[in-house]
């Protein structure tokens, strides 16, 4: 759980006497009708880990995360004998940011190290300072870790590259990967047929919304809309109706949906245009909508992109933005906007939702729903190079960054004895009970299992079940959808994110003709880009990372 | 040794045949076994030979063979002329290690097409990174922009010749002026971006656009325009860098003489023309200083675009540090990104050159 929507959790849990109820409720439903065994154990685990510290206990410390860890290891315990490591040192790079990510690690396989016998070194580096380090070692050949934690866009960078080490079976038995939501089964994780990565985390994007703007009469009778908007159509269509009237909680003018219009941001701002993009050319019978599998031409010319940039020019051409908004980033957009009163819909990840209860500058309170992504009423099938109208609509969330995993490095291939070990460490982080407590306490990740959807144990920890079902229910039904847009793990990815941020305020400030022309920009951008990183390889990887 | 050498000899050199014979063997040996380890290593490099060969430590510790034993040839073969050599020759090596070796590296890169997401890693492309940068609009805007920068400074040199002359007058609480005048200099410039881009000027909650708000002037935008937003991102540079230009020419006025003004007084020069005809030609070789070293500055300006605007409106507040910024961390050019930024120092080194030059003919006449 990232450390803000803890601290929701935290504020919105349950008193001492909803936790004793909650407790009681647990004993006797584990009394009455659980079947003593395998299940009860778990059962009790799960309990068990989850009271460790207790919701509003305060922030789990290092003493905690080994509590945990020591719980947590009977599936290491069933493969791998006691000292069986002794006299194997690992070396381990990730994270430390927000003293999270490493920090919890580290904890996590104290008892880990002390049963095996294994040493762990670690490479703790803020996350700026990630990116390039991980790029420059695999550039340079450098690679000096063997157990590395990772985005699954970087998949493509070191999978494809051969730098990893394949999943052993009994690891997969071990973390029960069929346990992971839809989107994070294969194809993410692997390459060409073979599994690398233990999952830890998960991320999408989700629509949140002011329901207050649906209720405001004067609002309402110029949009004439009570229920918040599905489709793109109508967000666009609410966007521009409800321009001259009044915020119903700040006073000040109405806004609708609020595109980060300074969308230059390292390649993640890119993102928010794909929100809109992926309900017109993520068609369900294409598992392709950036480039085309074949021959990695882009797609982002073709209509259905370029009536996502219309859309946005369409809104900046009705004033239906914000003053300033071209230099809004999704930071602002979000956090200074949003939360801070002005417009009424965003799309954006997870945290907005619990920061609009806990953050001192947000004011709308709990006048915030989620869904979603939105739709749209038309989708454009490459293939046919037609629109097409798929009845109630086509939806394709935008499954924006794929969380974090844990990779093996080739650097442990040649001995056995090594390779078991790291792959050992590695699961027992990405393990089925550990992730549990990792999604509900301050860890920096998110809920990536379908076991983590399961309410009764959260309510059962002191949770309060109403936000956990309206905050986590969207995302689920994102993670779970059938015509999901997922990341393409190639090499570069944000490279071609980055320079078409370029291009599009290019083309938002009217340097471009059209949106046509705008969009054809970034194609010509991200043709250059594939030719020199390799159009033969990017192919390769691309189709690998479809799964074709 | 010669007689007109009037350095004090400690000792006489009666240097052995053998011991020269011996310096001049270890030079040439160990400069060959650089030039064999250069040549393996770049054969490894080249995939003509495989040895193993992981890093290019090797050739490192070659060179530093070599350069002991070029420092110690110098004293076996020329004795106590050598031993002089030595207060010299570890500097110059020292030099040329840590700025020829990766200049010429550099311009290695520059001429390379390497994308860190390449998996075939740097391959050598000749002239064509020259070619893209010619047919790169962004940079071209980016430069264009730079002049404007650069033209900013004009004002911003009036402004702080007034705060000089100001802080140099007899005034009430001159020290707490100067030090306050100061302050925007000590401080970061992303400080700064975030205190002034980010807060004072944010559009919504701004105490600005509060106070314009208040007085019924509606809600400024202070980036919308892409004018606009480079006479803001101008306004907080020349905040942070006027203090600079500020205290030299302090301190070139307070090193001007007190009796010449009185002198221009005495022949009945007006306040102005006191200004004008002597103040004003004493101050032009401090001014040309401060403009130089703050056209510098300017040249480098990144970090408030970064942070505040990211070059946008559309590219308007672009500077060529930002967008080679864009181009080498976030699109891993590395190739590319170097070119740029050897093309800028070029330009920054001819630009610079001519306008000492100008500046020096300028300056002259009136000293």
């Amino acid at each position: 759980m990232k450390t803000h929507l803890f601290d929701l959790a935290v504020r919105a849990a349950m008193s001492r006497r909803r936790l004793l109820q909650g407790a009681a409720s647990l004993g006797a439903l584990s009394a009455m009708g659980m079947p003593k065994g395998a299940l009860a154990q778990d059962a009790d685990l799960r309990a068990q880990i989850l009271a460790i510290p207790g919701v509003g206990a305060g922030s789990p410390t290092d003493q905690h995360f080994q509590q945990v860890g020591e719980l947590c290891l009977g599936p290491t315990k069933a493969n791998v004998a006691e000292g069986e490591f002794a006299g194997v040192e690992l070396t381990f790079m990730g994270l430390n940011n927000q003293n999270l990510h490493n920090i919890l690690f580290r904890g996590f396989l104290k008892p880990w190290e002390d049963y095996t016998g294994a040493k762990i070194n670690w490479i703790d580096l803020a996350q700026a300072d990630y990116n390039p380090r991980l790029q420059q070692a695999i550039a340079t050949g450098t690679v000096d870790f063997d157990i590395v934690e990772m985005g699954a866009p970087f998949e493509g960078d070191t999978a494809g590259r051969g730098l990893l080490d394949e999943m052993p079976d009994w690891v997969k038995e071990q973390i029960d990967m069929a346990d992971y939501v839809a989107y994070l089964q294969p194809p993410v994780g692997t390459w060409d047929g073979k599994t690398y990565r233990i999952t830890i985390d998960g991320d999408c994007h989700t629509f949140a919304y002011r329901t207050d703007y649906l209720s405001d009469p004067g609002i309402s009778g110029a949009t004439g809309m009570t229920e918040a908007p599905t489709t793109w159509q109508q967000v666009n269509d609410f966007s521009k109706k409800v321009v001259g009237q009044t915020d119903p909680l700040t006073g000040s003018p109405a806004f609708g949906f609020l595109d980060p219009l300074k969308y230059q941001w390292g390649g993640f701002g890119f993102y928010f245009l794909e929100d809109r993009a992926t309900a017109y050319v993520k068609h369900p019978d294409d598992p392709a909508w950036l480039f085309d599998p074949d021959t990695m031409k882009p797609r982002v010319n073709n209509p259905g992109w370029v009536q996502a940039i219309q859309d946005v020019m369409d809104l900046m051409a009705a004033n239906a933005y914000p003053p300033d908004q071209v230099n809004a980033d999704p930071n602002a957009t979000a956090f200074s906007q949003f939360l801070g009163g002005t417009g009424s819909m965003l799309t954006w990840w997870g945290d907005v939702g619990s920061n609009a209860r806990t953050s001192d500058t947000s004011v709308v309170g709990d006048v915030v729903g989620f869904s979603i992504n939105p739709g749209s009423d038309r989708v454009y099938n490459h293939a046919a190079g037609a629109w097409e109208e798929p009845e109630g609509a086509n939806f394709a969330p935008n499954l924006a960054y794929l969380g974090w995993g844990v990779y093996v490095t080739n650097r442990v291939s040649g001995d056995e004895k090594k390779r078991k070990a790291a792959w050992s460490a590695a699961a027992h982080l990405g393990g089925k009970d550990i992730s549990l407590w990792m999604a509900a306490y301050p860890s920096g990740f998110q809920p990536y299992r379908n076991s983590h959807f399961n309410f009764d144990e959260w309510e059962a920890a002191g949770y309060d079940r109403a936000y956990i079902e309206d905050y986590l229910g969207s995302n689920q039904e994102s993670y779970n959808h059938p015509n999901a847009a997922i990341e393409p793990r190639i090499p570069g990815i944000f490279q071609y994110y980055s320079i078409a941020e370029d291009e599009l305020v290019k083309g938002l400030s009217g340097q471009y003709g059209s949106a046509q022309e705008t969009a054809d920009a970034i194609a010509a951008a991200w043709e250059g880009i594939t030719d020199q990183i390799g159009r033969d390889n990017q192919i390769k990887l691309y189709k690998a990372s479809l799964g074709m | 040794m010669s007689t007109s050498d009037r350095l004090h000899v400690v000792t006489a050199d009666d240097l052995p045949p053998s011991r020269v014979a011996f310096g001049r063997t270890i030079i040439w040996a160990s400069g060959l076994l650089l030039l064999l380890s250069f040549a393996l290593q770049t054969a490894q490099a080249l995939h003509w030979v495989d040895l193993g060969l992981t890093t290019w430590r090797p050739t490192l510790y070659a060179y530093l063979v070599w350069a002991v034993c070029l420092c110690w040839g110098q004293v076996l073969m020329r004795g106590e002329q050598g031993k002089r050599v030595l207060f010299v020759l570890p500097a110059v090596l020292f030099v040329v290690s840590l700025t020829v070796f990766p200049l010429l590296f550099g311009i290695l890169i520059a001429l390379s097409d390497w994308n860190l997401s390449n998996p075939d890693g740097r391959k050598f492309n000749g002239t064509a990174n020259i070619v893209r940068m010619w047919n790169d609009p962004f940079y071209w805007n980016a430069l264009g922009n730079m002049v404007w920068y650069c033209l900013a400074i004009v004002v911003e040199y009036a402004i702080a010749f007034g705060l000089a002359l100001m802080l140099n007058a007899q005034i009430r609480a001159r020290k707490f002026f100067r030090v306050a005048f100061l302050l925007p200099l000590m401080l970061s410039p992303v400080a700064v971006s975030w205190m002034v881009g980010k807060s004072i000027l944010d559009v919504r909650l701004g105490p600005i656009a509060q106070l314009s708000q208040w007085l019924g002037l509606g809600q400024p935008s202070f980036f919308g325009d892409p004018v606009v937003a480079m006479l803001t991102i101008m306004a907080m540079d020349a905040w942070t860098f006027i203090p600079f230009m500020m205290i030299m020419l302090l301190a070139g006025l307070q090193a001007i003489p007190q009796e010449v003004q009185e002198a221009a007084r005495v022949d009945g020069a007006s306040g102005w023309r006191g200004f004008w005809e002597v103040t004003f030609p004493l101050m032009l070789p401090v001014s040309v200083t401060a403009i130089l070293i703050r056209v510098i500055f300017k040249l480098k300006l990144a970090d408030i675009v970064i942070t505040v605007t990211s070059g946008g409106p559309g590219g308007a507040t672009d500077t060529v540090t930002s967008f080679i910024y864009r181009e080498y961390r976030d699109r891993s050019n590395v190739g590319y990104g170097t070119l740029l930024a050897m093309v800028y120092l070029v330009i920054i080194i001819v630009a610079m050159t001519v306008l000492m030059k100008v500046a020096d003919r300028f300056v002259r006449p009136r000293t």
